[in-house]
């Protein structure tokens, strides 16, 4: 109740950020070039995202084994050449671990927050354009679901479904579709009051044309930067998760699960095989974050003070 | 006008509170497997099932089980647990100030770091400082806590034999050893806090900071930190504030990693514990707690609000 | 290659123990009254140990409560072994078959806690507590008291038990601390269960002092014990921590005397990583090594297709690499399991290498296990499902995806079906699935309680098993008590099973028993009786 309050009362002049269109390839490369010099934190965060996305989409190609192959004679080995972050207690290989792993984090992140941010966007913007009596009971549910504690809400739904990668994606995503509902609202609230939305009515054009063409293209910037730094939170929620036992399920390969099971099992014997899942979530929170900050200065300078 | 506000407030947050409590009645119900098939675990024979669970009240209806409950907490009780008896509100009542304690610990210390790096970020936008500090606070966010507490307290055992500050000394027994304790868990859960408090505060200071009075601060001459600390930093203070409001379901629910780690019996716990073995009186008591925590912390936020800020009307 | 290594490696176990267990040359030392023993349990779901089945209610109740009879403890019982002693009861006889008479000690004091006030325990208590264990809603461990037919108290002090039929165990039974530890009457009405802390009021060593939940409690001396001088050790402080490296950590700085996981061990994959650091730290600490009672399995749907199959279920246990697992999770150091009966029931369990045709089995062979497959017409293998929950371990989650690996390797494409412990409890572990599961068992002391398994309409036959050869021998032994006849006809069973393959048994691992070199006359074993092997043990600081 209170966010939103937050955006659209502090004073901030709303001048929503219009989509431009057009591009060309040159005009992509200026603009990360420009990005990157004025941003250069953000521009590492893109590095890691993008390295991130490529091990997901390439694992098969990247890694140099299977996830749960078994290589004989190779327990527990320190990082060397034949394997780059060593092998865990089951004799796999845990640079090809890490790299499946990204794809887990990046599966569950997405789709978390692809299904997460739909809902928070359907539920914001329509709670925005309709308001009255229907924005008011709309944001009572969301009251009362944000009021929960988290653990409640994820741990009954994973309970209900069982663990697994699909129902720990609806879990977490209707957190995260409660969170940012908020902000969306909020975002849209300020284009609801703008001169082009007005005319639009004026002109007499339908709900779903004026919500298409005019409020959803305008809050596109909002839901980037949410999404981004939303993937973040995932990827650390899923490795509390895990840690409470109702992360992705083996035999799929998390980072979560790795730092959290074998990883603190055998931390002083092979502590590799703590280290290297530790820092792929912490480089990947790291990079989605740093990335959505720089997102949220570059993009949209109304929405700088949320979450 | 403010009398007026705080009214529709007040009317608002009842629809709240008891979608929550039907919220907190079913959501437990749903998950499958009950209290009572796990006391019989491995080798539930029929018959039994159906007596205890009779005897549990777990037979009835729902809709009446639901009006049961809600009467009795009208009366101020919360019924008591599936599996140990005792009464729900005599245990909360052990957990709360454990958890109060932990989250006002954290809090401060989130704060401590937050609100001084935000304001230098801010200050510098875009300088060497303010990527070095957002940097070492977003780093501080992406260690998963369980993993920041397991190196916390094993390696000083391993290293000096230093006998690890887990379990749980009573404020009473042992004033200066508890609130020690209390200490290395608040700060993990404090740092992981303060990237995002950090955050809020770098930008809403840089929001305030471009503001025109602000601007005419600057231009009348005063002293950059003056302007700073005075106009910008007391604007930036009602959404930190906020902020903090809507954190308390993740703090009071969400530190069961560490209130495990550490030993500690915090209402996390009481709840992750409850969950496991479906205890629903438990469950549906501490939710219940929880969310009308929340919805009054929230109620006084807006308050405050209203107070702090003349322009606002929701 | 597999069989000689297995072999060797259960020889080089047994060496262990004897090696930890010879006496030390003898210092002759009298036993010294007082001081605090500290020990890591957990939080009791409830302190009715006639409501719940968890361990984590019998095992503190070990403490403060007494049987009729139980296991002899010391440095001096072989862990595996299990001789019996009278507890309450001062002898016993058999005059038939079907009826137990008991006598019991004289002047046994009760806690003294409200309501009961310290007063003697009488024959009439143990008559109610049998009675309650047999017809109280939601005891579901009641079965093993079903043969009871009635209890008579013919005075204060003497016990009859009639049985509706013989059954060969019955006193192992009385001795298990998963049964019947004798309770009072008015507690019982007074607070109307056993649930509550206050209500621990039992005739045993020590008194419950103080519970605070996810902290830890603490039992006192109960110094009316009816054995004179017992219990030495004046106080013992539990500590509940629920987290592994936390324990590791405490363990390592001296505050637990004993290994942290039940019965007093550590795992084995902590052990190997600390004991370096332990051998520096603590220098005095004894160990000792014993095979595992945990017994962990794949039972699967013999009811249906492709598991009604005996060369599907043969084909499986040629996949599973038992040695690979063993390498992998636990150090390498364990042992076989045979069907039915775990091999730490050393008493009665038949090394795999002597199943006699069945043995084979137990090999890793791969490509024996595809052509078996081919041979039932599953040339390509087949899908499956395979449900688990964690039990919080990674060691099991380790041992679940090497299985699912191996069965992989040979064709069986087995998804994981991961559930919530509590969906779990409700579904598989009840036999309810569609097609196979993978879990450990409860770790009892008798092979009764685990070959029951075997029985069709018991909740505990997963694999919905019914063989008439088999309930056979199992109704056989049953009703055998001469034991030498008795370890015949489970060798039998066991040799029957082996060719069956019901269950797909995985190897148990070899406990770590640890203790602090202050604690005198302790002697580890596999079981509950955690209490009852401290009643005797002194310490020495």
């Amino acid at each position: 109740m209170s966010t939103t309050a937050t955006i659209d009362l502090n004073g901030a002049a709303p001048s929503p950020t219009l989509v431009r269109r057009g591009g060309g390839a040159k005009r992509w490369a200026r603009a990360l070039a420009r990005f990157a010099v004025r941003k250069p934190l953000g521009a590492i965060g893109g590095v890691i995202v993008v390295a991130m996305l490529v091990m997901a989409l390439f694992a098969e190609h990247i890694a140099p084994y299977a996830y749960d192959e078994t290589i004989r004679g190779a327990r527990m080995k320190p990082p060397s050449a034949a394997h780059w972050l060593g092998t865990d207690n089951l004799s796999r290989d845990l640079w090809s671990r890490v790299v499946y792993g990204a794809r887990v984090s990046v599966t569950v992140g997405f789709a978390t927050i692809a299904l997460g941010i739909a809902v928070a966007t359907a539920i914001g913007v329509s709670s925005a354009y309709f308001g009255g009596a229907y924005d008011l009971v709309l944001q009572r549910v969301v009251d009362a679901w944000l009021s929960f504690p988290y653990l409640v809400i994820i741990l009954s739904v994973m309970a209900v479904l069982g663990p697994g990668r699909l129902n720990l994606i609806i879990s977490v995503a209707i957190i995260a579709a409660a969170t940012n509902s908020r902000v969306i609202r909020g975002a849209a609230l300020t284009v609801m009051q703008s001169q082009f939305v007005e005319a639009a009515r004026a002109m007499g054009c339908g709900h779903a044309r004026i919500i298409l063409r005019h409020v959803l293209p305008n809050v596109t910037a909002t839901v980037i930067i949410l999404a981004t730094i939303g993937l973040g939170a995932v990827i650390l929620a899923e490795s509390a998760l895990s840690f409470l036992g109702f992360g992705v399920p083996p035999p799929y390969p998390s980072w979560g699960a790795m730092l959290s099971g074998s990883g603190r099992t055998y931390m002083f014997r092979a502590p590799w095989m703590a280290v290297w899942p530790g820092v792929a979530i912490s480089l990947a929170v790291f990079g989605f974050n740093m990335l959505g900050d720089a997102l949220r200065d570059v993009l949209d300078p109304r929405l700088r003070g949320t979450r | 006008m403010l009398k007026r506000y705080l009214a529709r407030r007040l009317v608002i947050a009842i629809p709240s509170l008891l979608i929550a409590s039907v919220i907190v009645f079913t959501l437990p119900r749903l998950i499958p497997g009950d209290a009572v098939q796990l006391m019989l675990a491995e080798t539930s024979y029929a018959k039994d099932i159906d007596e205890l669970r009779a005897k549990l009240g777990l037979d009835r209806a729902l809709p009446v089980q639901y009006a049961e409950w809600v009467a009795h907490v009208m009366r101020g009780d919360l019924g008591e647990s599936l599996w140990t008896r005792r009464p729900v509100l005599d245990e909360l009542a052990h957990r709360l100030p454990v958890s109060a304690e932990l989250a006002l610990y954290a809090t401060v210390i989130a704060l401590a770091i937050a609100l001084p790096i935000g304001v230098l970020a801010a200050a510098r936008q875009d300088s060497l400082a303010d990527y070095v500090a957002r940097s070492v606070a977003i780093l501080g966010l992406s260690l998963p806590s369980f993993w920041l507490a397991t190196l916390l307290i094993v390696m000083p055992a391993i290293w000096w034999g230093w006998r690890p500050v887990t379990g749980f000394t009573d404020l009473r027994q042992d004033p200066v050893g508890h609130v020690v304790q209390l200490l290395l868990p608040a700060a993990i859960l404090g740092i992981a806090s303060a990237a995002a408090l950090m955050r809020l505060t770098r930008g809403m200071l840089l929001e305030a900071l471009r503001q025109d009075y602000v601007r005419t601060a600057q231009a009348k001459g005063l002293a950059q930190s003056v302007v700073v600390v005075k106009h910008g930093l007391r604007n930036a203070v009602i959404p930190v504030i906020t902020l903090l409001g809507t954190q308390l379901p993740l703090i009071l629910g969400g530190t069961v990693v560490i209130e495990t780690i550490f030993g500690l019996p915090g209402v996390g716990r009481f709840l992750f514990d409850a969950i496991n073995q479906r205890d629903y009186p438990v469950i549906q008591g501490v939710n219940l707690l929880v969310v009308s925590t929340v919805v009054l912390v929230n109620l006084g936020v807006d308050v405050l609000y209203g107070v702090l800020d003349p322009r606002i009307r929701y | 290659m597999s069989l000689s290594r297995r072999e060797m490696l259960a020889v080089s176990g047994t060496a262990l123990v004897a090696a930890a267990l010879a006496p030390a040359p003898a210092r002759a030392q009298t036993p010294r009254r007082g001081g605090t023993l500290s020990l890591r349990l957990w939080d009791p779901p409830g302190f009715d140990h006639m409501l719940t089945v968890s361990y984590k209610t019998n095992i503190p109740l070990s403490f403060t409560h007494s049987r009729l009879v139980k296991p002899k403890a010391g440095p001096a019982i072989q862990p595996g072994t299990f001789p019996l002693e009278g507890d309450l009861a001062e002898s016993w006889s058999q005059p038939n078959e079907t009826t137990y008479v008991f006598k019991l000690r004289r002047g046994v004091r009760w806690h003294n806690k409200p309501p009961v006030n310290g007063r003697e325990l009488t024959a009439e208590d143990v008559k109610y507590t049998i009675e309650r264990f047999m017809t109280v809603k939601g005891n579901a461990n009641a079965y093993m008291l079903r043969a009871v037919d009635r209890v008579d108290t013919p005075d204060k002090y003497t016990v009859k038990l009639t049985l509706k039929e013989p059954n060969a165990w019955f006193l192992d039974i009385l001795a298990s601390p998963m049964a019947v530890a004798i309770v009072a009457r008015e507690a019982v009405e007074k607070f109307g269960d056993l649930k509550k802390p206050e209500a621990v009021i039992g005739t045993g060593p020590w008194m419950l002092d103080g519970y605070r939940p996810n902290v830890g409690y603490t039992f006192v001396r109960h110094p009316a014990y009816f054995v004179p001088g017992l219990p030495y050790i004046d106080r013992v402080d539990v500590t509940v921590d629920e987290d592994n490296a936390s324990r590791i950590a405490s363990f390592l700085a001296g505050k637990y005397d004993l290994g942290w996981e039940n019965p007093g061990i550590i795992n084995r994959t902590d052990w190997v990583q600390i004991k370096d650091s332990l051998r520096q730290k603590r220098p005095n600490l004894k160990t000792a090594e014993f095979a595992a009672n945990v017994m962990s399995h794949i039972s699967m749907r013999t009811d249906q297709k492709p598991f009604s199959d005996v060369r599907v279920r043969q084909a499986m246990s040629y996949a599973i690499d038992r040695q690979g697992i063993l390498d992998a999770t636990a150090e390498g150091v364990g042992i076989f399991n045979p069907p039915g009966v775990p091999a730490a029931l050393k008493e009665w369990s038949l090394p795999v290498a002597q199943l006699g045709e069945g043995a084979k089995y137990y090999k890793y062979d791969p490509k024996e296990a595809k052509r078996l497959l081919a041979a039932a017409g599953y040339r390509n293998g087949f899908p499956a499902t395979m449900c688990f929950t964690t039990y919080g371990s990674t060691i099991l989650v380790d041992s679940m995806e090497l299985v699912v690996k191996q069965l992989k390797d040979v064709g069986i494409d087995t998804k994981v079906d991961q559930k919530e412990y509590g969906a779990y409890a409700a579904s598989c572990l009840i036999g309810k699935f569609d097609s196979m599961t993978y879990g450990p068992q409860t770790p009892f002391l008798d092979p009764d309680n685990f070959i029951n398994q075997y029985v069709p309409g018991e909740p505990k036959n997963q694999s919905q098993i019914n063989d008439p050869v088999a309930t056979d021998l199992i109704v056989r032994q049953r009703r055998t008590f001469d034991p030498a006849k008795r370890r015949e006809v489970i060798h039998e069973l066991q040799r029957h099973l082996a060719k069956q393959q019901y269950y797909i048994q995985i190897p148990s691992g070899i406990y770590v028993a640890v203790w602090d070199g202050a604690l005198k006359n302790y002697g580890p074993n596999v079981g509950y009786d955690y209490g009852g092997r401290l009643v005797a043990a002194w310490l020495d600081r």
